[in-house]
């Protein structure tokens, strides 16, 4: 399971990045001192760290410091919008930059960006009978492949990654047309009805009111 | 045109005027006195002629009465040839002003025979050619005949003189002038030194240097003025550099309020996401709720501070008598619920005149602050004081203390010298940028004393404020 360290000072932030990422499937320990955090990374191993900037004990680039040479792959969270903060950041090794306040989606999709760059992800995911090999771009359902549009593929990656998770109709939209929502279209509905009754999900994929779809695992 | 090249050329000008004007008297008035001198010779020859041929008249046998043109003429070679290596140029006249005898190359006109009187001598310079001549004309008396003597002598000399010297002056003063204009050149350069500098250090301010200044190579009207040019140099510069510091503070501020925001809203957002997107169980449910709700309050506190500070900045004070023991009584029924820390109140009874709300939000800070920084149980003592200048009040704890470089900086807006200790107890760093604000209203400011590991010690100093005993009267 890939373990990820959240540094931040501000307890409800590392809550909060905490639950969102064990929703997504990532095992995640919290810490909220940057001597702290140090001494941690050198008991346990971790397959990617979320930083603070400002911290107490160590800030977040006396931290990058250290974690430089352990190669592992780091994410900068701050509330600071200096661009010079940011290309120190990024200069220092960072792989991204977040900047508060941030949408917990982007939050998620960034992680698995860079995990993926790292090839710690699996590029297998699973719900039920289902598995998705996002390498191999193959869906299976009890062993037996299914076949699906492109769009319709795109919408079953995004549910798998949420799990258990409402996800608006504009997000998804959005996400996989790469286009602004138009609040009448019928194309979005039209798709999740078609990947519902494809995987058999006629029960899982609910509709939530007034929001979206959540797929219920 | 350049400024130097106008007091070059000016110089230049009045020179050439000046020397010319001066030259031209200068020669002339030789010539004069040349000429003059020439007048009187030639009045001298004139007088020595007629001399002689007087005395000639008489030695001639007096078998005739009457001086005869013949004799005339004989006197008249003898004469002309009894001159000293110079020829003499004379002529004789009748009482008719027929000419009797005239020299070889007399050229002179007749003209001034009319103007010969009895007494009177006259003479004229002609030019006939290119020699210049003075012609005079006496009347001689002899044997009962009245003739007329003229002579001529040759000048030309003198004129010639008068033209080379104003050949030599003309050429002496070019010279002059091109001398001079070369030195003129570098003195008017010199003289313009300041100003040029002057110039360079405006462009220099203009494009930016506020530190530039003018160096000063003069101390008269120049030398002053570049002084003065520095001085308003020195002034806007520190004018520019309190400006400039007084938009860093706000941007510091702007940048401290942005970050201070953004976390709390970074919470809140995110929570309210997971509220209405996912389906938690109670206890996460709770948590997320929870977070929404002290974030939110977190964020009405610092909106509520900010506003006290920006209301304290524009406040006008409006003082009122109390006593300070009054207070103190008010601090300790306060605190009297605290019992994590040991609070020691002890103030000497005085009357003062201050703002009593405000000066209570500053102590109920620092007692704040105190109690943040202390360990629980441990003491927290407030002293007031009676001092020669004003009253004294102090809060002192014997907490974590504050490192020496972090002093400076405590009382800007947002300063948390341990950020997640005070996070912990709800502070968001505006405390003490409100208690100066409000000191400063009353014309004092904090003062803070502290040692890391051993404590810290805030106080301040209420001025003893006029009127303050006459209110006590009213």
């Amino acid at each position: 399971m890939i373990k990820i360290l959240i540094v931040d000072d501000e307890k409800p932030i590392c809550d909060l990045i905490d639950i969102n990422l064990s929703a997504a499937g990532y095992h995640c320990c919290s810490v909220q001192d940057g001597l702290a955090a140090i001494d941690l990374i050198e008991k346990e191993d971790f397959d990617l760290i979320l930083l603070d900037i400002m911290l107490p004990g160590a800030d977040g680039f006396d931290i990058m410091e250290y974690i430089r040479p352990l190669k592992i792959p780091v994410i900068f969270i701050t509330a600071k919008h200096d661009v010079h903060d940011k290309v120190r950041g990024l200069k220092l090794g960072a792989e991204d930059y977040l900047v508060k306040p941030f949408e917990v989606l982007e939050l998620v999709a960034r992680v698995e960006v860079v995990l993926r760059r790292y090839h710690k992800t699996d590029q297998i995911l699973s719900a039920g009978d289902v598995t998705v090999d996002l390498e191999a771009l193959t869906v299976t359902k009890a062993g037996k492949p299914v076949i699906l549009t492109n769009k319709e593929y795109g919408l079953l990656v995004l549910f798998m990654q949420n799990k258990n998770v409402a996800l608006f109709k504009e997000t998804l939209y959005e996400k996989v047309w790469k286009d602004e929502y138009i609040a009448d279209s019928r194309t979005l509905e039209l798709h999740v009805q078609r990947l519902r009754r494809k995987m058999g999900w006629e029960k899982n994929l609910v509709a939530v009111y007034k929001v979206g779809y959540r797929l219920e695992i | 045109m350049k400024f130097s090249y106008k007091i070059l050329l000016c110089s230049i000008v009045t020179m050439a005027v000046s020397f010319g004007i001066g030259g031209y008297f200068f020669v002339n008035d030789v010539f004069r006195a040349s000429l003059e001198r020439e007048i009187g010779q030639a009045a001298d020859d004139s007088s020595i002629l007629k001399f002689a041929f007087e005395t000639a008249a008489l030695n001639i046998p007096s078998k005739y009465d009457m001086l005869q043109n013949g004799a005339v003429e004989e006197i008249g070679g003898n004469l002309e040839n009894r001159g000293q290596g110079t020829q003499r140029l004379l002529r004789l006249s009748d009482e008719n002003r027929n000419s009797l005898y005239a020299s070889e190359g007399f050229v002179g006109d007749t003209a001034l025979l009319a103007k010969i009187g009895e007494q009177k001598r006259a003479y004229q310079i002609i030019h006939p050619d290119e020699h210049y001549y003075i012609q005079t004309g006496v009347m001689v008396h002899a044997l009962d005949r009245i003739l007329y003597l003229e002579t001529m002598r040759d000048v030309t000399e003198v004129y010639a003189e008068r033209a080379r010297g104003f050949a030599v002056y003309r050429s002496l003063t070019i010279l002059l002038l091109v001398l001079s204009s070369v030195f003129l050149y570098f003195i008017s350069y010199w003289l313009t030194k300041p100003i040029r500098l002057l110039t360079r250090a405006a462009r220099e301010m203009t494009s930016g240097d506020y530190s530039y200044r003018a160096e000063q190579v003069s101390s008269d009207e120049m030398g002053q003025l570049t002084k003065d040019f520095n001085h308003m140099s020195h002034v806007i510069e520190e004018n520019i550099h309190k400006l400039e510091d007084e938009i860093r503070a706000r941007e510091d501020f702007i940048a401290a309020f942005s970050h201070e925001l953004k976390t709390p809203l970074t919470a809140v957002i995110g929570y309210a996401d997971i509220l209405r997107s996912r389906k938690l169980d109670d206890e996460k449910h709770f948590l997320s709720a929870n977070y929404i709700y002290t974030e939110g309050k977190r964020l009405e506190a610092m909106s509520l501070r900010l506003l006290d500070i920006i209301v304290a900045k524009r406040y006008r004070l409006e003082p009122q008598k109390t006593g300070a023991e009054v207070l103190c009584a008010y601090l300790k029924d306060m605190y009297a619920g605290k019992k994590e820390y040991q609070f020691q109140f002890d103030c000497e009874p005085c009357r003062i005149c201050v703002e009593v709300d405000l000066i209570k939000t500053v102590l109920l800070n620092l007692i704040d602050n105190a109690c943040k920084a202390s360990e629980p149980g441990s003491v927290i003592e407030i002293t007031g004081a009676e001092r020669e200048e004003g009253y004294l009040f102090a809060v002192k704890d014997h907490g974590i203390g504050i490192p020496k470089e972090e002093l400076r900086k405590i009382t800007e807006a947002f300063y948390m010298v341990d950020k997640s200790r005070s996070r912990s107890h709800n502070g968001a760093g505006l405390g003490l940028a409100l208690c100066s604000e409000i000191l400063k209203l009353h014309g004092s400011e904090l003062m803070i004393e502290s040692t890391p590991g051993v404590g810290s010690c805030f106080s301040f100093l209420l001025p003893e404020r006029e009127g303050a005993g006459d209110e006590t009267s009213e």
